[in-house]
């Protein structure tokens, strides 16, 4: 009948939508600036973005919890809350060319592109969930959990050697760093912060330099870590990561973790090069 | 031509056809199935839509020679203050009275396309049923409530400051532009059922445009009468009803409203500051009670 009770979300729709435009400035877009500012250390040297990943790791037990609280549950309402947004809307920039109607369309295609761009990055490098089981039989096997925080630039870079995963990046962090740079234009005047057109103007122009700037720090944590990730630089990278890591285990500032470094990779093939003589000895 | 070049300048161009065709999507009547009728029209200088229309309401043929009905299309005051006219031309929501054949013919030589109104029930061909929008105006009570006919002394002033705001607001014909061209504004159609009576299909009806979407016209207005002096003691009320189920929250800033708005109303400058109240009002209602 219609004169059911309308549903929790049509009575609390606007609450919901305000809270959906909140969460996408803080947590999930003051995140995602944190993120490419830290990923953009690497531009400085390794050893920075690895000193950087360090102090994110040094959260110890409490990182999924804050990783959770902060980044992810927040990050999954907006996206779903987004999702539902994006279904009720019947873009018309075709009919009715305006540059601001243009960005509502893009606003959403980027919006779709990244979240779908987060979840099969976060399967590539992290692989969804740290289980070993699931990383071992699942994760790895289908090309994801790829980072090793512990090894974190010459793993992420290494992960970043294929065109097609370039271009993946590319139009993925650059659809993020659209949604972020727009979506903080129109969260302006939900919330009624630019009301006239002079000031929404005004506004127009700050987030503009906010997203090239943003963008093009974006661009230099791509390249910054595809160029580590690739033949001399690599192996640099590696000593440098494996260095830090026994200095800060042999100082007691870190509890050996072999799940947080690169060990399937690079560290097997030199254990077996130097294990390989002592075997031979032994099989005698 | 000589001195009567002046007056229609940028509209008598030498190549002017002799004739234009017009496309119009009919329909019979509500929800039943629309289709193309082509209508061939003689030339003359200084048409406008509502004069093609009456062309093709005498001639009663459609360019293939068939007999046809009159097309249906609603009009009053033909001159762009009442909005009764408004329909897509060239695929753009408009009123047809303001809308000139000459402009029209330089933007799009191939003739002219006229279509209801696709956010609104078709009642027939032309003529939509436009009442969600005025239903949105009781939504959101878009007027100043008198209790009684005493005197009550002078009301409070009104300074010339907000008369500048105001004045534009004020010029709104509901004529339905902001939310054709909104992305984010869905069209509403029911159909009465067999089992209902007038009385029950209205409810239903108010019911179910309560819940959707209210439009950048009549959050525009709620603006307005919350500016006003007196209007402002309930500014709550309306502040209430843009927070509801189908309000402002909706608004997906495509702003596509205030470029088609026919009265160069800020649509958008009123959405924006509905934003601020609602935060506003939000806080209050959280913190203050």
């Amino acid at each position: 009948m219609d004169s059911s009770p309308q549903s929790f979300l049509a009575r609390h729709d606007f609450l919901i939508r305000r809270l959906h435009s909140l969460s996408g400035l803080v947590p999930v877009g003051a995140y995602m600036v944190v993120h490419l500012v830290v990923n953009a250390s690497v531009l400085e040297s390794p050893a920075a973005f690895q000193k950087n990943v360090y102090s994110i790791h040094s959260l110890g037990s409490l990182l999924p919890l804050v990783e959770w609280a902060f980044i992810f549950l927040p990050l999954l309402f907006h996206a779903i809350i987004g999702v539902v947004i994006v279904g009720g809307g019947m873009p018309n920039s075709n009919q009715y060319r305006y540059g601001p109607n243009y960005r509502y369309t893009l606003q959403r295609a980027t919006g779709m592109i990244a979240f779908l761009f987060i979840v099969i990055h976060v399967f590539h490098m992290h692989g969804w969930l740290h289980a070993d089981f699931w990383l071992e039989k699942v994760a790895r096997p289908l090309g994801g959990a790829k980072f090793a925080p512990y090894n974190a630039a010459s793993t992420a870079g290494a992960a970043l050697q294929t065109t097609v995963l370039v271009v993946l990046y590319l139009v993925g962090m650059l659809s993020c760093v659209y949604h972020l740079a727009n979506g903080l234009w129109t969260m302006g005047i939900t919330w009624g912060v630019w009301t006239s057109p002079a000031a929404q103007a005004r506004a127009s122009v700050v987030c503009t330099v906010f997203g090239i700037l943003l963008g093009v720090v974006s661009l230099g944590a791509l390249f910054g870590m595809r160029a580590v990730g690739q033949g001399e630089s690599l192996q640099e990278a590696i000593q440098i990561e494996d260095r830090l890591y026994h200095h800060k285990v042999e100082s007691g500032e870190l509890e050996p973790n072999e799940h947080k470094r690169a060990a399937p990779v690079h560290e097997t093939e030199g254990e077996m090069a130097q294990s390989q003589p002592s075997e031979s000895i032994n099989s005698q | 031509m000589g001195y009567h070049n002046g007056m229609t300048a940028p509209s008598r161009v030498s190549t002017q056809p002799s004739s234009f065709e017009v496309r119009i999507l009919r329909q019979d009547a509500p929800a039943t199935a629309p289709r193309w009728e082509r209508h061939r029209i003689t030339y003359e200088p200084n048409l406008n839509v509502i004069s093609v229309l009456q062309k093709i309401a005498t001639l009663a043929t459609t360019s293939e020679g068939k007999s046809t009905t009159p097309v249906a299309w609603d009009c009053n005051c033909l001159e762009e203050v009442c909005g009764a006219c408004t329909m897509l031309i060239n695929g753009r929501t408009r009123q047809a009275c303001s809308a000139l054949v000459d402009k029209l013919l330089q933007e799009d030589p191939d003739g002219l396309e006229l279509r209801p109104m696709s956010k609104f029930p078709v009642l027939r061909d032309l003529v939509v049923d436009r009442s969600r929008m005025f239903r949105a105006l009781e939504r959101v009570r878009a007027w100043i409530p008198v209790d009684g006919y005493g005197d009550r002394g002078p009301g409070p002033h009104e300074s010339q400051e907000s008369q500048q705001v105001r004045y534009p607001l004020s010029e709104c014909m509901t004529c339905g532009c902001c939310v054709e061209a909104c992305p984010q504004f869905a069209k509403v159609e029911l159909r009465q059922r067999s089992d209902e009576t007038d009385e029950q299909f209205a409810a239903r009806k108010n019911r179910e445009y309560d819940n959707s979407f209210v439009g950048a016209a009549a959050i525009s207005q709620a603006m307005l009468f919350n500016d006003h002096p007196t209007g402002h003691m309930n500014a709550g009320e309306r502040l209430e009803a843009l927070m509801g189920p189908g309000g402002i929250q909706i608004c997906g800033n495509a702003q596509n409203c205030v470029s088609v708005c026919p009265k160069e109303i800020p649509l958008t400058t009123s959405i924006a500051r509905a934003g601020r109240q609602t935060t506003v009002h939000m806080l209050r209602q959280f913190f203050d009670r």
